[in-house]
Order: structure tokens, then C-alpha cells, then sequence
């Protein structure tokens, strides 16, 4: 599972770390670091809080990546 | 997928009596279909939580820069704020709003927000009853939002929610509502006009740096009231409606507001919760730009679609137990309250630092909170409490 991390619309509202703290996080600046490499897989076992993460997202700045084509 | 028929119904969410009972209209539209044609409007309403978040995340199906409400007469004069309008130009000017009212950027404001939340509950503690939406759900962001914004004192800030309440109704029908509000339209239209002129907005305000990009030549010049009023109007109804409520529903559900003394940080789902369950913003339009599939109903490009948030809040198909107030959901920020996707309302770090200030305050000094027996607001677009007895027991 991949997911889209749109920087340019995410607005620092937080609810993606709520959803999966070990994906993401607000610094000290209220600036989102995603902790894991945003153009790898999610890491194994944290599929779900990812999903939730990409749920919650409250300015679609979070996409999941249809992942179909052959990779 | 097997295409369903899209079931016609002659509920009218505009009634007085659907307005005051929402939520029976809307379990109804729900019950029909995960699409229902609203016959007397000649729109397709979206009822359920699923086909409203997938239309809210598919915004090049969906679109806004043809207008969000229900009247295409009206949606034609929506033009320019960031509401109704599409990208890439969507994505310029809410960056433009946006600027201000991120979390991070409204952290300058939290000590001034915070003084106000204390002093208004003390002041509210002192005077025994009081009213929750004149003394508290308007109060509030009457006090905050024109100065954040830059408004000159010597103009009226009450105006300011007349011109809400007949901003919001125009995204509804073209009913006495709407139409009651054309004169007030008309007063909010030329005040915007004026404070886009450079020298009117207070410098250093938000309002007066959007007039400096004008000037600057990021934006184009008769953008700026539609822009300065994405400031305003919103920032007004909505939070006025979610403040009252919190009140309403502590007030009716005493345990609940004994859970958030024991768990202060609770504060954050509860104001979800709130949101929730007395969803503000009863619902926004798309217009669909291509045929499409929705819930297995076949729409088609030209269709206007009702997403209603209020109903999508409530949605049993979604939530366990949707009618009960429980600050400890766990899935509360899953709400609709302030749409979702690229459209998501963009005040709302504001509005959950409004409603976590007040609550701070209230849990820091109120014991109980008492309250009497609500009258709702008849308004097109805003479900609210019009008028709520209160005290606040120290």
C-alpha cells in the first residue's frame, strides 16, 4: 500500500497523526514530517492507521495510490 | 455493478417543519437510497456517509466553481472565493485564506483567543442566566474574528450576522428566506467592496494583507471581496451554532461533561462529537461534470447534487449508535461537520481553537452547567439553536 502525500495542501490540522502516529507528525513548528519514506510501501503492520490517516485527512491531502499496475 | 433505480421523493429539507426536525427528513432520505431525486428541486441528494465522502473527494467529478447551493440562478453569482471555485486557480486563493488560519499560523493568536475564553465565562459565571447564543455562541467570534481580520471599529459588527444568516440562506432555496436576505446581500456586497479599497482594513490584519497581494498583483483586484467575505461569513453562522450546541449538549448530558473534567484532554474528540452530532452546515452542491456512478446509481454530467453533512453525521450505516452524544467515539473525527476533502472548511483550526478555548475555560471554572429548553434557528443552511437559557454554576 502506497499513499499520495499532497504538501502543498496540507494545512498542519494534525488528525493524520492522530490516526497513525507512527506515519506522521507535527514538529515543533506545526510542520508535517512523514516518518517512513512517502515513496515506499507503508510499512508492514501499519496498513491500517494508514487507511485511517488518509480517511480523516480533513483537506484531501492525503491520497491513496492505486497500486494495480504490475510493479 | 448492477445499476439501482434512483428512488424520487417529495421530502422538501426546506420546510419550516424539516428544518426544525431535521433529522426525521433526513433518516427518511437515507432509508430511500444511497442517491435520492429531490423531485421540487430538481436535485440528486446524497444522504449516506459513503456517497457524500466520495463526492466530496472527487472534486474533478464534482465541482464547486459552478456554485455549492441549491439555486442555479444564485450559484451563478457565487464567483471567485475559494468555496466556488475549482483548480488550479481553487488552489491559489485558499492558500491565500489558508495563510492565516493553519494550526501553526493561528499559534500567534492562542494567548488572545485563550484571554477572551476567560474572561467571557467569568463574565457569564457572574451574571447568573444568560442566553447561549446572544452571550456566548455569538459573542464569542464577534469579539475575535472582526479584529483578526482587520475591521474598522467604527463600523457595526452586528451587522456582521444578519449578513451571515442571509449569506448562508442563499445557498438554499430561491424561498422567503433566501429572498429576505437580498437587501442585507446587497449591504455585505458594498461593505467588501469598500474594505477592498487599500487603507480601510486595519494594517497588518489578514484582511489588509489580502488587499496588499491585490495591490502586488497576485490576485486580480475584483477577487478581493469574494475573497474577504471567505473570511467573514463563514466564520460567523457555523461557529455560533457549534459554540450554542456545546453548551446545549454538556448542559443535557451532565456525565458527559463530568468525563471531560476527570479527561481534559478528551477536549479536542468532544469538540468532533459536537460537530457531529448538531452538525452546523446542513449540507453543500456539486455540480457533476461527467456521467458517473454514485452507490450504484448512474448520474449524469449536468446533474446537481445536495451533499448533506448534517445527515451524513447521523448515518447508522456509518456509526454505531449515531444519536448518541459520546465524547469518547472513536471514530468522531471521521465527521463531515466541516465537509471534507480539498473543500474542507478552512476555518476550522479556527473553529476547534474557539471551541477548545471555551471549553478550557468552562472546564476550569464551571462545575455544571444548567440548561432550559432550546428554540431552533428557521434558517435554509444552518441548523442552530436560536435561543437556550444557561447558567454557569462555579
Amino acid at each position: 500500500m502506497k499513499l499520495s502525500v499532497e504538501f502543498g495542501r496540507c494545512e498542519g490540522h494534525g488528525l493524520c497523526e492522530e490516526a497513525a502516529p507512527e506515519l506522521f507528525r507535527l514538529d515543533d513548528e506545526g510542520d508535517l514530517l512523514v516518518l517512513y519514506d512517502p515513496s515506499a510501501e507503508i510499512p508492514s503492520g501499519q496498513e491500517p492507521a494508514a487507511e485511517r490517516a488518509v480517511r480523516v485527512c480533513p483537506v484531501g491531502a492525503l491520497w491513496r495510490l492505486d497500486h494495480s499496475q504490475a510493479g | 455493478m448492477l445499476s439501482t433505480q434512483i428512488p424520487e421523493s417529495d421530502i422538501d429539507p426546506y420546510t419550516d417543519e424539516s428544518i426544525l426536525n431535521p433529522y426525521d427528513a433526513y433518516r427518511a432520505l437515507r432509508d430511500l437510497g444511497p442517491v435520492v431525486r429531490l423531485d421540487q428541486y430538481g436535485v440528486w441528494a446524497a444522504a449516506r456517509y459513503q456517497e457524500v465522502y466520495e463526492a466530496l473527494h472527487d472534486h474533478e467529478s464534482f465541482i464547486s466553481g459552478e456554485g455549492v447551493g441549491v439555486t442555479e440562478q444564485l450559484n451563478k453569482a457565487q464567483h471567485g472565493s475559494s468555496l466556488t471555485s475549482d483548480p488550479p486557480y481553487h488552489d491559489l486563493v485558499r492558500g491565500l485564506v489558508a495563510r492565516h488560519l493553519t494550526p501553526k499560523a493561528l499559534r500567534e493568536v492562542q494567548g488572545y483567543v485563550a484571554d477572551w475564553a476567560n474572561r467571557l465565562v467569568d463574565e457569564l459565571i457572574e451574571r447568573g442566566e444568560f442566553d447561549a447564543v446572544t452571550d456566548f455562541g455569538q459573542a464569542f467570534p464577534l469579539a475575535i474574528v472582526p479584529d483578526l481580520l482587520g475591521w474598522p471599529v467604527e463600523e457595526g459588527r452586528e451587522r456582521l450576522l444578519d449578513w451571515a444568516a442571509a449569506g448562508f440562506n442563499a445557498f438554499g432555496p430561491l424561498n422567503e428566506r433566501t429572498v429576505a436576505g437580498f437587501p442585507l446581500l446587497k449591504e455585505m456586497g458594498e461593505f467588501l467592496y469598500r474594505m477592498s479599497v487599500p487603507g480601510n482594513l486595519r494594517p497588518g490584519s489578514w484582511g489588509a494583507q489580502l488587499v496588499a497581494d491585490a495591490q502586488a498583483g497576485k490576485i486580480a483586484n475584483e477577487l478581493l471581496p469574494a475573497l474577504l467575505g471567505d473570511f467573514l461569513a463563514p466564520s460567523m453562522d457555523t461557529s455560533v451554532s457549534a459554540l450554542s450546541s456545546m453548551l446545549w449538549l454538556f448542559g443535557e448530558h451532565p456525565g458527559q461533561w463530568d468525563l471531560l473534567k476527570a479527561e481534559p484532554s478528551l477536549a479536542g474528540n468532544a469538540f468532533n462529537e459536537i460537530v457531529r452530532r448538531e452538525s452546523p452546515l446542513r449540507g453543500f452542491t456539486r455540480l457533476l461534470t461527467r456521467d458517473r456512478v454514485l452507490g450504484g446509481a448512474e448520474l449524469k454530467a449536468g446533474s446537481r447534487m445536495l451533499l448533506l453533512y448534517g445527515s451524513a453525521n447521523r448515518d447508522e450505516r456509518h456509526w454505531d449508535d449515531p444519536e448518541t452524544f459520546d465524547i469518547t467515539r472513536p471514530d468522531a473525527a471521521e465527521h463531515l461537520g466541516f465537509g471534507h476533502g480539498i473543500h474542507g472548511c478552512v476555518g476550522q483550526a479556527l473553529s476547534r481553537l474557539e471551541g477548545k478555548s471555551l471549553m478550557d475555560a468552562l472546564l476550569r471554572k464551571v462545575r455544571r452547567i444548567e440548561v432550559g429548553v432550546p428554540t431552533w434557528r428557521l434558517h435554509n443552511t444552518i441548523r442552530g439553536i436560536e435561543t437556550l437559557p444557561v447558567v454557569l454554576h462555579a
